[in-house]
């Protein structure tokens, strides 16, 4: 029998994998360090493990699309995140695609001319 | 706290040299930040059973640094199905002999036949011993030529060179193609004649051999006479109609399993009565008469299965040509 549930939550889980590079890219127009990018990214409905955010941290780092420095904050030492000038031009860009992707499924969904 | 130090440890052991403490400083870090905000809601220190809660949350060590490693594979998605159909032609190329081999000496080798029966744990095991040892080394070989054909892949991305006018004309299995239904009416008419004008008389001639058939020789005569002419009409008929029909695949269903009966009849029927040949006592020339019955009978058992694949052949194509109607063909699917 199909499981559903589990059908849907390994798409749903495709479906974000995208997007939460758009939602990091986007987070860190401002700079922030990773754990309270992870609380703010839960906080807007986008909650990601640190298992999966770290690795993807770097991944970024390691293509010029983000920045990071060690700083001290609060007498502890922490790493923080921003976007580069590289970084801002691919979040642009993605972000037309968003656009584009989701005018595509609404059309789709609903055809010009029929109502 | 011991507990995220033993933590950190056992994470950092599986990582790379040059990125290990910068991770594991951005952890500790995470970690910490998590714990302290958690001690600030509760007004109080966690317990080390709530600190063995967030890390059993966090995953395994092993797995948390796997994250971090840039993905690996042996042989990755694109040569995997060619590594797999491969693997699986060399398996069945080694273990179907091996095992036709291990059938035959069970059939002709009545020692080993004995000694299976009286002890067949063992026998078993000496005789599969070897074949699964040089089953690993082919699953072994095939898998380093894979990972270095991966290595290669990767550096030259030689699988996404191709072209399309290179592919395979598309299959269809019920087509009979006319050099095929060609060669088989030369070979069956050639066979039908030489059969006709030479295999009547119950005894023959060759050389300075003189053969003596048994009685029922009229019987193979006739029925394998029968069989061959049965055999020309069908190429005949595949050279005007150059694919297989129903009607056809069922003629030679019973054209191959009668041609396949009088054979293996043959085979058991003691079918030389006598030899005689110059220089060559008649004692001794009834002795090789018996050796030839006698290794004619024994083969038996292999004509015996050649009938029944071939049987098995002829049925699954009338099944497949029962079914083909029901499924559109690629060609179709193309135009």
């Amino acid at each position: 029998m199909l499981d559903t549930v589990s059908l849907f939550e390994n798409l749903r889980l495709e479906l974000r994998r995208g997007s939460l590079v758009l939602a990091v890219l986007a987070a860190l127009r401002h700079e922030q360090c990773g754990y309270t990018l992870r609380k703010s990214l839960a906080e807007h409905g986008l909650a990601i493990d640190e298992g999966t955010l770290y690795p993807l941290l770097r991944r970024l780092e390691s293509q010029g699309l983000l920045a990071s420095e060690w700083r001290e904050q609060d007498k502890r030492n922490k790493r923080f995140y921003r976007l580069t000038a590289d970084g801002t031009l691919i979040l642009e860009q993605l972000l037309a695609e968003r656009l584009d992707i989701d005018s595509s499924i609404n059309e789709i969904l609903e055809p010009r001319g029929v109502k | 706290m011991e507990l995220i130090e033993r933590y950190l440890q056992a994470v950092q052991f599986w990582l790379p040299k040059a990125q290990k403490h910068d991770i594991i400083a951005e952890l500790s870090e995470d970690l910490r930040a998590q714990i302290e905000e958690k001690e600030t809601n509760l007004g109080r220190a966690l317990t080390e059973t709530e600190v063995g809660a967030i890390l059993l949350e966090r995953g395994r060590p092993v797995l948390v640094a796997n994250r971090f490693l840039p993905q690996q594979h042996l042989i990755g998605p694109v040569l995997f199905p060619i590594y797999t159909f491969v693997l699986k032609i060399v398996m069945a190329s080694y273990l179907v002999p091996s095992a036709l081999v291990w059938i035959g000496r069970m059939i002709y080798s009545p020692a080993y036949r004995g000694e299976l029966l009286s002890h067949p744990v063992p026998a078993i095991l000496s005789a599969w011993s070897s074949v699964w040892a040089t089953a690993f080394l082919a699953f072994g070989a095939v898998t380093i030529v894979f990972a270095i054909l991966e290595r290669l892949q990767a550096k030259s991305r030689f699988m996404e060179k191709w072209d399309p006018r290179k592919l395979p004309a598309v299959r269809n299995p019920n087509v009979v193609p006319r050099a095929t239904a060609s060669f088989e009416m030369v070979v069956n008419a050639v066979g039908f004649i030489v059969w006709a004008t030479n295999m009547y008389a119950p005894v023959a001639m060759i050389s300075d051999v003189r053969i003596s058939v048994s009685p029922l020789w009229p019987w193979f005569f006739w029925g394998f006479l029968l069989v061959s002419l049965v055999n020309c009409g069908l190429s005949a008929d595949s050279l005007t109609r150059p694919y297989w029909t129903m009607q056809r695949a069922i003629v030679r269903l019973l054209s191959d399993a009668a041609g396949s009966a009088l054979f293996c009849w043959l085979l058991k029927a003691n079918i030389l009565t006598g030899l005689a040949v110059a220089n060559v006592s008649p004692e001794r020339a009834a002795e090789i008469t018996n050796i030839i019955n006698y290794w004619m009978g024994r083969t038996f058992p292999i004509a015996v299965a050649i009938g029944i694949v071939v049987a098995a052949g002829n049925i699954y194509r009338i099944v497949r040509l029962k079914t083909a109607g029901a499924r559109p063909r690629l060609e179709a699917i193309a135009h």
